[in-house]
């Protein structure tokens, strides 16, 4: 691919090379920043509350040496590896964690992270499974706790102005993401998946409207290629949690395939939905995370048949492998991770009824399982592509 | 084929009444699907039990199918066959065990498994699961059921109680966690109404509750007499009598066991029966759900004059005056406000001493009450949310009480090749010696 300005995209190198320099170089300049694990902690809430929002990552590259005294090895590989990264000093800039109740994972090592990296502020925020009027009630509720708490860590009030204003900076950066994906919709994508992975991890760590601006500089300046291959390539579809490196996207794309579209919790899973901007920014927000965040973490049945639980939980694939025109789809999940572990069969069966074929993949977090990863990637692949020959 | 094995030999009479009792609850499942009355999934700890017996469902225990499949050694043809659907071997045995089963049953057009102990288990009517901070094979294993039960409907309930924050006194919150959980037992009874096309009958509900309590009473009374020396039952039995606890809540039966429990444990109190011949050391067991293919572990401790007074797993209940509950007379409301207090009574405690949790409070208390000689957990690897944190709690333990030695095994709940009885002896005797050399300094 050829491009005549790269500014951002270089810049999207730079934050995702040295995941959080931003927030730590504002740190300095006095600005506070709050890191929060999995997709359903709200930025909007953190950011109305002053703090740049950093998404706790991992790094595959890194071995875990420091986190095994600490957090027992059966919990999800992903968090361990992060926790590891944090009892390094990687994340010595925040000034607080909060951590949603997601999976059994993410929940039974918050009082881990909190006794055994300690920073100023600490928020365990009780996410309900659920959806539905009395999930959603009880959800605003549990917001409010998490919005008194941080104005009583601040001293600062966080008004509905404040809220409203995050939310459409938020919706703005979606907005902004759905436009670049769209990009990806072409025959030729106009944007690498290994680029894209890196944009949708470089932001993480960014303030809102830095974030929405560089999606917007990339957007442009990847609008301004012109792709020189004939060939098309064979357009695969992305399905996990936190895939937050470009290892997996770099084995699929050396062979010539290419990652046109996620259904990753760093990725798509935030951006195809806005919050609605009701009176009532706080319900807006619940409302967003409880019914168009689709993770399996969340359970969806509004007691129609057993396929109509489907399209609540899947339908959305099925969107996107129209949209973006997806040839094949890599579900990766990781070791020891409940909610995504237990439906992978429903996920394989679901994906294939569509026509499209699945290689499901069960993986460590850890570059070091990468060469077993590739050759079997490789060999799906191929035999994917000879049989559409 | 399941291996022959050393059976664990009971203390009480109680623990040998249980195998008739859990065989006693899967014949009722299995026969009222015979009869056509509506038999629905369960899993322990989710707060129907009081509705599920108020509107006479007969519930087959997921978990303890899963369970018996373990002590049996017969789990490994349903492991494999979950894996073989693509289910990973780390996830909760438990859960995969009951998938593995359900595949294959499925696989057979709704024909039992061939060969399944105890007959099998009943295909359910529907099935009953939480959203709650409990683990999440809660939600998730009915979903996954599901797949192979198309026609089966589930309702999941959200079941949450206030997290520990040492800023924050959880009672300023309480009322939108009771809201909410009242509102979810409502959604429950509604679900079951339109499944069995019964009417809830209140009268009964409220009953169904003051039994409950009566019972939650009962069981703290006759495990508390454990504190006596020499202690008349340790853990060993324990893993069999929190049955009645666990699956038959709400029942008079259930009460009927504890009381008589009570009684026995008096008897051998007043005659000076012991567990162990000679009992020498006093264990907690901290957490950890049992390997149930090998609770003859429990023997091994026993031999060597280790006992365990007291353990965290399966003690879901609390003595009702504890609660400091107010008076409600809405029964839901009384059904969750007791189990969200049972959760977070320990909090108070953990506030007042600096740097500790309500998990390490819990094992203080246990550990002053039962005069304890040291704890023992066992870390099950597929099962995250009893076993991330023990590391946790040793270390706050140790720093906010006192040095106490500690054990941590490691193994499995129903996935025997994680296990290796050879070592764990070896690994137990050593800790024998450890408490040995401790007693000598003293
Ligand atoms: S990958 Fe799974 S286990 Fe890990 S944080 Fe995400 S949902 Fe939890
Ligand atoms: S508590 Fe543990 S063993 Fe029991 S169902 Fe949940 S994950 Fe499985």
């Amino acid at each position: 691919m050829e491009t005549t300005n790269d500014k951002g995209l270089a810049l999207v190198e730079t934050y995702y090379k040295d995941y959080g320099c931003q927030a730590r170089a504002m740190k300095k300049a006095g600005k506070r920043a709050m890191g929060y694990i999995s997709a359903v902690a709200p930025v909007e809430i953190i950011n109305a509350a002053g703090f740049t929002p950093v998404r706790i990552k991992g790094d595959p590259n890194e071995a875990v040496t420091k986190a095994y005294s600490s957090m027992e090895t059966l919990v999800c590989p992903f968090l361990l590896n992060a926790f590891d990264l944090a009892l390094k000093g990687k994340y010595d800039y925040l000034d607080g964690i909060v951590i949603p109740h997601t999976c059994d994972s993410v929940s039974r090592t918050y009082e881990v992270w909190k006794r055994n990296f300690p920073l100023p502020y600490y928020h365990f925020l009780n996410v309900p499974h659920l959806d539905g009027a009395p999930s959603l009630a009880f959800f605003t509720q549990i917001l409010k706790t998490f919005i008194k708490s941080l104005e009583q860590f601040t001293g600062n009030g966080i008004s509905e102005k404040n809220l409203a204003h995050a939310v459409l900076a938020y919706n703005e950066l979606r907005q902004a993401m759905r436009d670049l994906y769209d990009l990806r919709k072409p025959d030729q994508p106009l944007i690498s998946g290994i680029e894209m992975i890196k944009l949708l991890v470089a932001v993480k760590a960014l303030p809102v409207d830095e974030s929405a601006a560089l999606v917007r500089q990339v957007t442009e300046e990847v609008k301004g290629r012109t792709i020189s291959s004939p060939q098309k390539p064979l357009r695969i579809m992305l399905v996990g949690d936190q895939i937050d490196d470009t290892g997996l996207i770099e084995i699929i794309e050396k062979t010539g395939a290419q990652v046109v579209m996620d259904d990753v919790s760093v990725g798509s899973k935030l951006y195809y939905a806005d919050i609605e901007t009701t009176s009532d920014p706080v319900y807006g927000i619940a409302e967003y995370y409880l019914e168009k965040v689709s993770l399996p973490t969340f359970y969806r049945d509004r007691g129609g048949s057993y396929d109509e639980n489907l399209e609540l939980r899947f339908g959305h694939l099925k969107r996107f492998i129209s949209e973006f025109n997806v040839d094949a789809v890599i579900l990766l999940v990781y070791k020891n991770c409940d909610p995504y572990g237990f439906e992978v069969p429903a996920t394989i069966s679901y994906i294939e009824s569509l026509g499209k074929p699945v290689f499901y993949v069960e993986d460590e977090y850890s570059s070091s399982s990468s060469s077993r990863l590739k050759t079997r990637i490789e060999a799906f692949l191929e035999m994917f592509t000879q049989e559409r020959r | 084929m399941a291996e022959e094995r050393k059976q664990r030999m009971t203390a009480t009479a109680a623990a040998a009444k249980i195998p008739k009792m859990v065989r006693a609850n899967f014949t009722a499942n299995l026969k009222a699907k015979e009869e056509g009355r509506p038999v629905a999934f369960s899993f322990i700890v989710n707060c129907y039990d009081e509705i599920l017996r108020a509107m006479d469902i007969v519930p087959a225990w997921a978990e303890s199918y899963s369970g018996i499949c373990a002590a049996k050694r017969d789990a490994g043809k349903y492991l494999e066959k979950a894996e073989s659907q693509n289910f990973s071997r780390s996830l909760c045995t438990y859960a995969t065990c009951g998938l593995g089963f359900e595949y294959w049953r499925n696989e057979l057009g709704g024909e039992m498994p061939p060969d399944a102990p105890w007959g099998g288990i009943a295909r359910p009517d529907f099935i009953l699961g939480t959203g709650q901070m409990l683990c999440d094979p809660r939600y998730k294993w009915p979903q996954a059921a599901q797949h192979y039960m198309q026609d089966v409907p589930a309702y999941i309930g959200g079941f949450y109680w206030p997290p520990y924050d040492e800023n924050m006194d959880q009672r300023e919150v309480e009322n939108y966690y009771l809201k909410y959980a009242v509102d979810e037992l409502k959604g429950a009874i509604a679900f079951i109404e339109k499944q069995t096309q019964k009417k809830m009958d209140w009268n009964k509900l409220e009953e169904i509750t003051d039994l409950v309590d009566r019972t939650w009473d009962m069981f703290i009374d006759a495990y508390e007499l454990r504190k006596a020396r020499p202690t008349p039952m340790d853990t060993g039995d324990a893993m069999n009598t929190m049955v009645p606890l666990a699956f038959m809540l709400g029942t008079q039966e259930a009460y009927d066991f504890y009381k008589d429990l009570y009684d026995e444990l008096k008897g051998r109190i007043d005659k000076k029966e012991g567990v162990a011949e000679d009992e020498k050391y006093r264990l907690l067991w901290g957490a950890g759900l049992p390997p149930w293919f090998a609770l003859s572990d429990f023997q091994y401790f026993n031999n060597k004059g280790a006992v365990f007074p007291a353990e965290r797993t399966y003690r879901e209940a609390e003595r009702i005056d504890r609660l400091d509950l107010p008076k409600l007379s809405d029964p839901l409301e009384r059904i969750a406000l007791r189990w969200m207090r049972y959760w977070t009574h320990w909090y108070d405690a953990a506030r007042k001493r600096k740097g500790s949790i309500p998990e390490v409070e819990r094992l203080i208390e246990y550990i002053e009450d039962y005069q304890i000689d040291g704890v023992v957990f066992h870390k099950a690897f597929s099962c995250r949310t009893w076993h991330s944190g023990i590391l946790l709690q040793a270390q706050i333990l140790k720093e906010v009480y006192r040095e106490i030695p500690i054990l941590v095994l490691e193994g499995d709940i129903v996935d025997i090749s994680s296990y290796n009885e050879g070592a764990t002896h070896l690994r137990i005797d050593a800790f024998i010696e450890v408490l040995e050399n401790l007693k000598n300094k003293c």
